[in-house]
Parts: structure tokens; sequence; C-alpha cells
């Protein structure tokens, strides 16, 4: 059994899509999440100032966040907006399905796999790095030097793919046969950097291309994709899911595949602010688990004016939410790591790095690297910048939250003041070598310049 | 009218409240005291709204506020201007005009269309909002339905790019292209794409997307 998906608990969610209280859409966002957030927010006494210290140290406010999750999760449920209906759990119910979580997963086959652990915050273990341009919108010509450079890579243990920009010199349309012919095309172009770099276990996350149900339907089958891969699924922003979902979630309940169920609460959105953040991370999770009994879990707030979710504000309420499930519960849980900047800049390698440092210490069990420039700049990412959250992480696993905060104090401080500008740097095929998909000499002397600042500042002993 | 500063600043402070009855007393009030609709407009909502907006941006205040400050504006809009502008008589409508807004097939994304809904009521548009994942043949009917100035489309996935071109095309062939300015938007647009599927122009951000709007209808 590779998900470990209980199917009675699956027909029960596809139950409570169809019989669950109608409610519009316009009251789920307002009501139903912004009044409660706010509310549960004040009844557990949980705020988070402008000038609060970007990792938090205090147990007590992560075990009552979470306590404040769980009954907001109970509270409010999934939308459901093909049925308009509500879907709720009672607490017994969620309490039972988390008790069912397991503490530890392995994905991939053979020499390649990767074992994603249940961590506690400051524990010394590893911590996965899930790497790769997530989404990055990327030409067919492209395709395999971009991705081979980053499979190539052996920090990266698990691999993440870009979004084809086109298939067979067509046009891709969502939920049409186009969508199925990419969804193969993709397909057989990861399979085949897998091969190239002597890698064909390892798991990828798929599939991307995959805008509808369609994509993942003609991905998923037999040649195709395989249930040891790590299928995504989602939730719209806030605890909202689909048909598209739900009949993707009962295709990995079929073929028996891992997933990696992921939301993105909006900063500045229905949520409220980085205290509204922190709660979504908590009673997301929980209520996602529950609809679609995802394997991994990817959070990745997103700031509503710059999308990235390593904006400072986003950064506190992540790892504060971070913190609150690896204390209570075996969530297998990812920051999603979106900096405004792209590959050729310095800054990069403090928006990625101080993400990775504040989820590390926070308890997190696998880092996914890094959808860089924001994700919607044509091949604007490089491995470098994940190479860099992977050694950066390696060598803080079993660091204090104490020792830790001064390092992303630091990094934030670099780049704090010019996210707005969006610096979105180079793309790929401007930063490496397209025969031997090394990085040029400039680009890599930035990372090497990166490496040895932050040895110095503190005393690390990172080699390049 | 000479106390607007303070009319402003109360006029504000109870539509982020989404305090209805005050703010409707307040337009009610206004225009018993000898204003025009155009000039509470002016004097009032305009700036309130404006100030709002700028709060926004900084993320002084986040949707939830906007939201509940817009729904009061149309409140006070519904009860007190618009009948006092059909009143008058002035044949001149309040709205600067009607923009369809819809995200399109196959895209779920929803939050930057919102959020230029929003903004385009806050500066005096109607807006009539199809949600996401709408098919290219129900925004020109609805369009067509709507009697709409404007039709606006949101799309952050490439691949659902082909579907905002289908809305140019069916316009075309219908032969009703002229009739509607169509304007893009949304992570996967860009000018040029624009350019290319036949809209009309582009907006980066929800205040370019106004801005744009304005000068489709020549309102700028
Ligand atoms: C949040 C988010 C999600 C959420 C959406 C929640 C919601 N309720 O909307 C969820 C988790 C559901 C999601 C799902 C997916 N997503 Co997504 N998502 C994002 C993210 C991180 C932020 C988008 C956002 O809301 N930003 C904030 C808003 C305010 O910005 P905005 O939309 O750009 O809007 C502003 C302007 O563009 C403009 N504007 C927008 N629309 C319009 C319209 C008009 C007329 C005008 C004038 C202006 C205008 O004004 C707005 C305000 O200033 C982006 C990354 C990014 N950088 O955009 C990826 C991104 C858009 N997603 C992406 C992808 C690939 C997906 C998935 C296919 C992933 C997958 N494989 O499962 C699915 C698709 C689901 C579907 N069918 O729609 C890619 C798209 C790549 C591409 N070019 O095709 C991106 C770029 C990230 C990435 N690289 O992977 N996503």
């Amino acid at each position: 059994m590779n998900n470990g998906m209980n199917y009675d608990l699956l027909l029960d969610a596809l139950d409570k899509a169809e019989n669950g209280p109608v409610l519009d859409e316009k009251e789920w966002d307002r009501e139903v999440i912004g009044k409660n957030f706010r509310e549960t927010l004040e009844k557990y006494d949980i705020s988070m100032e402008r000038d609060d210290p970007y990792i938090t140290n205090d147990d007590a406010l992560a075990d009552r966040l979470y306590e404040a999750g769980m009954e907001l999760a109970v509270k409010t449920g999934v939308y459901c907006i093909d049925t308009k209906r509500r879907m709720t759990w009672t607490r017994e119910e969620l309490e039972s399905i988390l008790s069912d979580m397991p503490d530890s997963v392995t994905l991939g086959t053979g020499d390649d796999t990767a074992t994603v652990r249940r961590r506690r915050p400051e524990e010394n273990s590893h911590v996965v790095i899930y790497g790769g341009p997530f989404g990055i919108p990327v030409s067919e010509e492209l395709f395999i030097p971009f991705h081979e450079a980053y499979a190539r890579e052996p920090l990266i243990e698990i691999f993440n793919l870009g979004t084809l920009l086109s298939t067979r010199g067509r046009k891709i349309r969502a939920g049409s046969p186009w969508e199925a012919v990419a969804a193969w095309q993709e397909k057989e172009l990861a399979f085949e950097i897998l091969e190239r770099v002597g890698r064909p276990g390892m798991a990828m996350g798929c599939v991307e291309i995959a805008t509808t149900e369609v994509g993942e339907l003609a991905g998923t089958t037999l040649g195709g994709y395989r249930p040891t891969d790590a299928h995504k699924i989602n939730f719209i922003s806030e605890q909202k899911t689909a048909y598209h979902h739900l009949t993707e979630a009962t295709h990995y309940a079929h073929v028996d595949a891992f997933s990696e169920s992921y939301f993105n609460p909006m900063y500045g959105g229905y949520v409220g602010g980085a205290a509204g953040v922190a709660l979504a991370c908590v009673s997301g999770s929980i209520v996602m688990r529950a609809c679609y009994q995802g394997t991994l879990n990817n959070i990745g707030p997103t700031h509503v004016h710059i999308s990235a979710s390593t904006h400072p504000e986003v950064l506190r309420a992540l790892q504060l939410g971070l913190q609150a499930l690896a204390r209570n519960a075996n969530f297998l849980t990812s920051p999603f790591i979106r900096p405004t900047t792209g590959p050729g800049t310095m800054e990069i390698f403090y928006e990625t790095g101080a993400l990775a440092v504040a989820s590390a210490v926070a308890g997190c069990s696998y880092i996914d690297a890094s959808q860089s420039a924001a994700g919607t700049h044509a091949g604007h990412a490089s491995p470098l910048e994940v190479k860099f959250v992977a050694k950066l992480t390696h060598a803080v696993e079993g660091l204090s939250r104490a020792d830790a905060a001064p390092i992303v104090a630091w990094m934030v401080d670099k780049y704090k003041d010019i996210q707005s500008e969006a610096l979105t740097g180079k793309p790929f095929q401007e930063l490496h070598d397209l025969e031997t998909l090394d990085p040029t000499p400039e680009w890599n002397q930035m990372y090497l310049d990166a490496i040895n600042e932050v040895n110095q500042e503190f005393g690390l002993n990172i080699s390049g | 009218m000479s106390n607007w500063e303070s009319k402003q600043t109360e006029f504000t402070e109870s539509i982020l409240a989404g305090n209805e009855q005050a703010a409707v007393a307040l337009a009610r009030t206004s225009l018993e005291e000898g204003a025009t609709p155009v000039e509470f407009f002016e004097n009032c909502i305009s700036p309130s709204l404006q100030d709002i907006g700028k709060r926004f941006e900084t993320l002084d205040i986040f949707l939830p506020e906007m939201v509940t400050a817009a729904d009061t504006v149309e409140k006070v809009n519904e009860d007190v201007i618009n009948p006092a502008v059909a009143e008058s008589q002035a044949g001149e409508s309040m709205s600067l005009g009607k923009v369809l807004l819809a995200t399109v097939q196959g895209d779920l994304h929803d939050i930057g269309k919102n959020m230029v809904g929003l903004m385009l009521k806050v500066n005096g548009f109607e807006v009539v909002d199809l949600g996401t994942n709408v098919p290219p043949a129900d925004i020109v009917a609805r369009a067509e339905q709507e009697q709409v100035d404007i039709i606006g489309m949101s799309a952050l996935l490439t691949t659902c790019l082909p579907y905002m071109k289908d809305v140019c095309d069916f316009l075309e062939g219908k032969n009703i292209r002229d009739k509607y300015p169509v304007i893009i938007g949304g992570a996967a647009t860009h000018p040029e794409i624009a350019e290319e599927m036949g809209a009309n122009t582009h907006g980066g951000s929800a205040a370019e997307g106004v801005e744009k709007c304005k000068m489709l209808l020549g309102k700028l």
C-alpha cells in the first residue's frame, strides 16, 4: 500500500460535498472564513506584530495556535465550489483522521528513494529537499536541459517540474485533449531526464501541466507517472475544493498513488494578516488532510500584492504555523519557497535562505524550493538557489530557534526593502552553459559568495 | 459646502466598518443640505475610496475591509445617489461604465480578478463578475445580455490563454467586436499577448486596470 488512503473516508468526503448545507461563496469568504478567523484569533489571544522577531520561541503560543486551528477546522470545514456546499467534520472525526497519519513515508523506488519523516522544532534530523522550478513556464526546447540541471544535483531528493509552454508546437488548452497530450509529453520528458542523470526511481512532483483533472488522469495511467511519485492536489484559497480536485483524490486512491496536497493562504486576504495566515496554516492542513488524505502537506502562503511566501510577515506566520503542526501531529509539511527575486541576483539567496532556515528549525519535514521570480517569468530559475537552500538547511538542522533567529533576521534585512522591485534576474540559458549545464563562472561566484558570507557571519562551515 | 473634510473622514470610517445606516444617513443629510449627487461623489465617496485603496496597498487594512467598504458604498449609491440622479433628471449616470469580469475557462485563480473588480467598483464602475472557469461563449452571451461597456478577463495560467482569444474571435464572428473593448490581465498575460490575441489592452495591476478602463471609454 503506497498512499494508505482509507476509501470509506474518501467516500464520506465525497458525500459531504453532495449533502452539506448549501451556501453562497461570498458568505463562505466573508462569514465562515473572515468572521470565524477574526473571532478565533481573539478568543485564543493570538497576534503577530510587525516588529516581533521573525522566529517565535514560544511553545505555548504554538500549541495555542494548534488548538485554535483545530477549533476553526471544525467550525469552518471546506467549501465545494461546484456543489456550493459546505463539507464539515466533527472534532472526533478530525482527531481520528489525524491520529491515523503515518510519521514517515518513503517516496520513489530502488536506489532513488527519499524518506520524509515527521520532525519536531529544533530537531537534529534530515530535512528532505524537494527541488525544481515548480510551475515556472519553460519552452519545449529548453525543457530537458533546464530540468536536467536540477535532476543531477545530488542534494535534490525529490524532483519538481516546470510548466510546458506548448506541446508538440501547439498551444496547450486547459481541459482539452491538448492538456492530455501535454501531460503525456511532460511525463516522457521527465522520465528521459531521470534516465539521463541515472536516477530513474527518483520521485517527481506531478502532473505539473494539469490545470484540470484531465492532465492528471491522462498522465497518471498505464505507462505514465508512477504511484511512487508525488501527485499534486490543492485547495483554492481559502479552504475551497472543486470536483476537479475531488476527482484527483479519488484517482489517487484507485491507483494507490502518493499525493502532495498544498494550499496558499492569502496574506492580506480573507484570513487577514500574519496571525490569520499562521492560523490558516493549521486549520487548512487539518481539513485538507480530511478532504484529500494527502501524503505530503505543502503550505505556500501568498502575499496579495507581491505573491511571495518570503515576505517578512508571511515568513513569520509560516514558521509559527509549522511549529504548531510539527509539535502536535504527524504532518509531513513543507514551506513552499516563492521569492520575488530571480536567479542571477544575490538577493535570491537571502530570500530563499531565510525561509529555509526558519522552516527547518520550526520542524518542517521537507523543503520545496524554489518558485523563483514568483514563478511567472519563463525560465527564470536555476538549480543553484536550490543547492544553496539545501546546504544551508542541512547546516542548521538541530539548531535552536534562538540561534537561528539572527541568521534569519540578517537575511531578511538584506531583501525586505527590495521585494516590491521584483528583481527577476536572468533566465536559465543566460546563467548556465547549455552544453555542460554548469553555471557560468559569474553566477557560480555569486553562489560561493553567498555561502562564504553566511559562513563568516555565523561561524557555519558550509562547503561550496 | 465647507465641511467636506470632516464628512469624508466620517464617511470613510462608516464604510470601513460596514455601517450602512451611518453612511446612508450621511449621504442623505448632505443632499438635504444642498449638495448635488455629483458633489457628494466627488468630495466624499471618491476620496474615501482612494484613501481606503491606499491603506490596502500598504496592507494597513485587508481584503475583507475593502470588500465591506465597496459593498457599503454600493448600498449608498442604491439608496441615495442613484435615485437622486434619476430625480434631478440630469440624465447623467454616476456610473463610469459597466465592466464584465471573468477568470477564463480552466482557471480557478480569482484573487487578482476580485481585486480588479473591487478597484473598478470603488472608482465608480459597475461590475458584473461572472466568477472563475467561465467558458468563452458564456462571456460573450452575458456581455450581450448585460449590455456591458467593457469585457475584462483574467488568466494566470498559460493553458487558459486560448480561451481569451476565443472571446475575441467569437465577438469578431458575431460582428460585434467593435461594440466591446476587451481588456485582459493576470500573471500569464502581458501587453504583447493582448495584442497578439486581438484584445484592446492589458492591465498589469488593478490600479492600471482602472486607468485603462477609463481610457477605453474615453473618460480620462
Ligand atoms: C495563489 C496561487 C494559486 C492558488 C489560487 C487561489 C485563488 N483563490 O486564486 C491555487 C493553490 C488554487 C493555485 C493553483 C494552481 N496554480 Co497557481 N498560483 C498562485 C500564485 C502563488 C499567486 C496568485 C495570486 O493570487 N497572486 C496575487 C494576485 C493579486 O495577483 P494577480 O492574480 O497577478 O493579479 C494582479 C494583476 O495580475 C492584475 N490582474 C489580474 N487579473 C486581471 C484582469 C484584468 C482585466 C486586469 C486589468 C488586471 C488583472 O491585477 C491584480 C491585482 O494587482 C501564483 C504565482 C504568481 N506569482 O502569480 C501561482 C501560479 C499562477 N499558479 C500556477 C500553477 C501552475 C497552478 C496550478 C496549475 C498548479 C498545479 N499543477 O496544480 C494550479 C491550477 C489550478 C487552476 N485550474 O486554476 C503558475 C502558472 C504558470 C503558468 N504560466 O501557467 C503560477 C504562476 C505559479 C507557478 N509558477 O507554478 N495557484
